[in-house]
């Protein structure tokens, strides 16, 4: 028993890793473009479908269809900035038609990957060893998932910490108008944006590749998923976030492994429901009038 | 919009409809169209004064499993069980509706939370697939031609049904929308620090247009799941289905007395449409048209497409 | 080198300027003083470019700015100090600083232009690593200077300097903005403490109710006995 738990515990944590990028993308997106990104799961799965596309249809190694794939989806991330964003900033929608519209934007996606791939799972069939230290058995896909996903995240706080670009983007979340008198252009600090966050989603798909089969709906519980997180840690808050994806990993794990799949998805989204009731700002947030 | 007189010849029309074109498909589409009419009406109740629930699937799958599940296996009939799904739904909307308002849970916030909470119902739901069949759903006992177990093998009985309670739907939004509750809502939809001040009472109003919208949600998933005798997760609980109610009355106005039942006829029979036309493959195109347009609809045309209209015509005079 | 002609601006349907017109020599310190809601304010954020006029030019060193998007015009030179500075509350103080040479141009000069201001600033030195949220009223006013020249503009746009301050770090604030005069800067500022920023301009504009109702050099206003009663208090 406490091996099994033990277990639940360390894949939750692993997990974990890979759900804290996802929520640092919407973090980043939520507060540089001020827009809560609900089809941001579907992008990651759209990412997963390229992937599978190149391996399985195209023949590419995995490792270089994963790399393709990144400008694909940061360039999906323009289009959506280009498309959707942009027209929305413009009408100077109210943010539930900015949410509305982004939830049709799941409709689209949802549908779209239906067409073109059919409602099967699809897989990338890639056998990685299981590894085990005594009584824990680990994932060497997992693993990578975990320990990329910390290289990628200190790599993106590098990005903005210490690079001029990183700055202006943090500027511009800060204070969007006076980012202008210091000769940065917002527009294009939200293009900058939505394209990292788009190549995000491609990194964690091709983590996910090895590890999940894809299914029109994979974005879906993955999307909410993340936005447990990203509530739960505070909206904007990289490091709440980046803390929120390790409890919720874990708890959704242990959940998992104690009663069932949907139970430990019931259990997230009841920490979510409480959080917006009890305590909105989350744990690190900004506090947020309403 | 509507002047009596064309109300009058619209209603004959559709009375008579089936008698005129007796074709089946188009009565089964006519019948669908009322059903989620009812029900997508039911849901502007709340979204017309800001109370946006992307959950409303919620409602649907409490209502509908409730009196299916206990008709069943007790042989409850659906009337009464009607009642009960809709009182589950209203206990529901009480207990989230309160600590929402009681919160100060507003706009996207409440929006996103009534996501988690369609979300949590459909799970609950899968997670029980001892009693409810989980994701394959379950099929009703067939019991024939019966109106006390609100079956029928004739599709017209459910055509002329559905119809009354589409039009008892559109009566219930007149009579809100002249009551005492409709200003005291207005007011709050526009600006809550300041109604409050003016002493009404924001959560007792709140909480009964929920109510009332959780109960009708309810019974129109109790009429969906008599008329095609089938349950399932994915079509009366979850994201999908709150989504889609949501979509569909936005998409015709949900200002609008008419403005849901417009959406929710173009969707389907646009759906229709394209799955008669291209075959089942292609049911995924139209949703993604579907979902492409309403992406356009929301950011230029707020009010919805019978909105926009209705505003023009007004515009005109 | 800035010339506004005939500029009318709107919020909406209300209108905030009505036909002003305007110059600023080089090196020269032009105040701008009038009450509150006089449109002194929408004048500067219309140079910057954070609004857009609906008629009227304006010429910075012969070429047509009005229009233009914010971050052109700071790229032409002129940069703007905001009324409350703008600050970024999250970054540090050398953060804030450092976004000042965001410009390309300006990056190459990062180095010996942050020595310069910490020369002018030295306080802003010892507080670099402090989070912009904590510092004090006058030392946020500062920074907010200090940020705006770290870009080497030719023209400061300073938009009431010393509102919400303590009347000691006000007159820090004038010395300061009296420090840069002396570099050799051209400042258009607005004020409300009529007399002190007075005494540190070379020509001066009056503006009431979105007009220009007066223009002269500095002693043409020290002297108008309208002036004197109304905003020196005389």
């Amino acid at each position: 028993m406490v091996e099994l738990l033990l277990n639940a515990v360390i894949n939750g944590i692993l997990l974990g890793g890979v759900l804290a990028l996802l929520a640092f993308g919407l973090n980043l997106i939520f507060g540089v473009v001020k827009i809560i990104h609900l089809a941001y799961g579907q992008c990651v799965m759209l990412g997963m479908y390229l992937i599978y596309t190149f391996v399985d249809l195209l023949g590419i190694p995995l490792i270089p269809a994963c790399l393709l794939t990144l400008p694909l989806t940061g360039a999906l991330g323009v289009a959506l900035q280009w498309l959707v964003i942009n027209p929305l900033l413009r009408a100077k929608a109210n943010p539930l038609t900015q949410l509305l519209a982004l939830a049709g934007l799941i409709i689209v996606f949802e549908n779209l990957a239906q067409v073109i791939w059919g409602a099967d799972l699809r897989g990338v069939k890639v056998p990685l060893p299981l590894i085990n230290f005594g009584p824990i058995f680990l994932r060497a896909s997992n693993l990578i998932a975990f320990f990329g996903a910390l290289l990628t995240l200190l790599s993106l706080y590098l990005f903005l910490h210490k690079t001029y670009l990183g700055l202006a983007i943090r500027s511009t979340a800060q204070n969007v108008d006076s980012a202008r008198l210091m000769g940065i252009n917002p527009g294009l600090i939200y293009y900058t944006t939505m394209a990292a966050g788009g190549i995000l989603t491609g990194i964690i798909a091709a983590f996910f590749s090895p590890i999940y089969a894809v299914h029109p709906h994979f974005g879906g519980s993955f999307t909410m998923m993340a936005f447990i997180i990203v509530v739960l840690g505070g909206m904007g808050s990289m490091l709440g976030g980046f803390i929120g994806a390790f409890i919720i990993g874990i708890v959704t794990s242990v959940t998992a492994v104690l009663t069932s799949t949907e139970m430990g998805e019931i259990v997230a989204l009841v920490i979510f429901i409480s959080v917006i009731l009890v305590r909105p700002q989350g744990l690190l947030g900004i506090k947020i009038s309403r | 919009m509507f002047s009596k007189l064309s109300l009058i010849i619209l209603f004959a029309i559709i009375a008579l409809f089936p008698h005129l074109f007796p074709s089946p498909y188009l009565i089964h589409i006519a019948t669908l169209i009322f059903i989620w009419s009812f029900i997508t009406t039911a849901w502007s109740y709340m979204g017309r004064f800001g109370l946006v629930s992307l959950g409303h699937g919620a409602f649907l799958g409490l209502g509908a499993y409730t009196s299916s599940l206990l008709f069943n296996h007790y042989g409850l009939t659906p009337w009464i069980g009607l009642l009960l799904g809709g009182l589950m739904a209203v206990l529901f909307a009480i207990i989230i509706g309160y600590a929402c308002f009681r919160f100060g849970v507003i706009g996207d916030y409440f929006a996103l939370l009534t996501l988690a909470l369609g979300q949590v119902v459909a799970l609950t739901i899968i997670a029980f697939r001892d009693i409810t069949g989980g994701s394959l759903g379950f099929t009703l006992k067939s019991k024939g031609t019966s109106l006390l177990y609100l079956q029928s093998e004739e599709k017209i009985h459910f055509y002329y049904l559905s119809l009354g309670f589409l039009i008892l739907a559109m009566l219930v939004w007149k009579w809100i929308d002249r009551s005492k509750m409709q200003k005291a809502l207005r007011a709050i939809g526009e600006d809550e620090i300041a109604a409050s001040t003016l002493g009404i009472g924001i959560i007792r109003y709140k909480m009964i247009i929920t109510m009332i919208s959780a109960f009708m949600t309810a019974v129109g998933a109790v009429l969906y799941a008599q008329y095609v005798t089938y349950l399932n997760p994915f079509t009366l609980s979850g994201v999908v289905a709150s989504l889609e109610i949501a979509f569909k009355a936005i998409l015709g106005g949900m200002f609008s007395l008419w403005g849901p039942t417009v959406g929710t006829a173009l969707i389907i029979a646009l759906e229709e449409y394209i799955r008669v036309s291209y075959g089942g493959k292609f049911v995924g195109f139209s949703q993604i048209i579907y979902g492409a347009a309403l992406v356009l609809l929301i950011i230029f045309l707020p009010k919805g497409i019978y909105g926009t209209l209705q505003q023009f015509f007004q515009r005109k005079k | 080198m800035l010339e506004i002609k005939s500029l009318n601006v709107y919020y909406g349907e209300f209108q905030a300027l009505f036909e002003v017109s305007l110059r600023v020599l080089e090196g020269e310190t032009v105040i701008t003083v009038g009450p509150n809601g006089a449109g002194k304010s929408t004048l500067l954020k219309t140079i910057s470019g954070l609004f857009r006029p609906r008629s009227g030019t304006i010429t910075f060193l012969g070429k047509r700015i009005d229009g233009l998007p914010a971050h052109r015009i700071v790229e032409m030179g002129i940069a703007q100090v905001p009324e409350g500075g703008w600050l970024f509350p999250q970054l540090t103080v050398l953060e804030n600083l450092k976004v000042g040479s965001y410009l390309k141009g300006s990056r190459r000069e990062y180095a010996p232009t942050l020595k310069d201001i910490y020369r002018l600033f030295p306080i802003l030195d010892e507080r670099k690593k402090q989070v912009a949220d904590t510092l004090s009223g006058g030392e946020r006013q500062m920074l907010a200077i200090a940020r705006s020249l770290m870009s080497r503009p030719k023209l400061i746009l300073l938009d009431e300097p010393s509102s919400g301050l303590a009347p000691r770090v006000v007159s820090r604030v004038f010395e300061f903005v009296k420090q840069i005069k002396a570099t050799g800067y051209a400042i258009l500022m607005v004020e409300q403490n009529v007399r002190k920023a007075l005494h540190l301009s070379d020509r001066a504009y009056l503006m009431e109710s979105g007009r220009v109702h007066k223009e002269g050099v500095r002693q043409s206003f020290l002297d108008d006995p309208y002036i004197k009663k109304a905003y020196i208090g005389l």
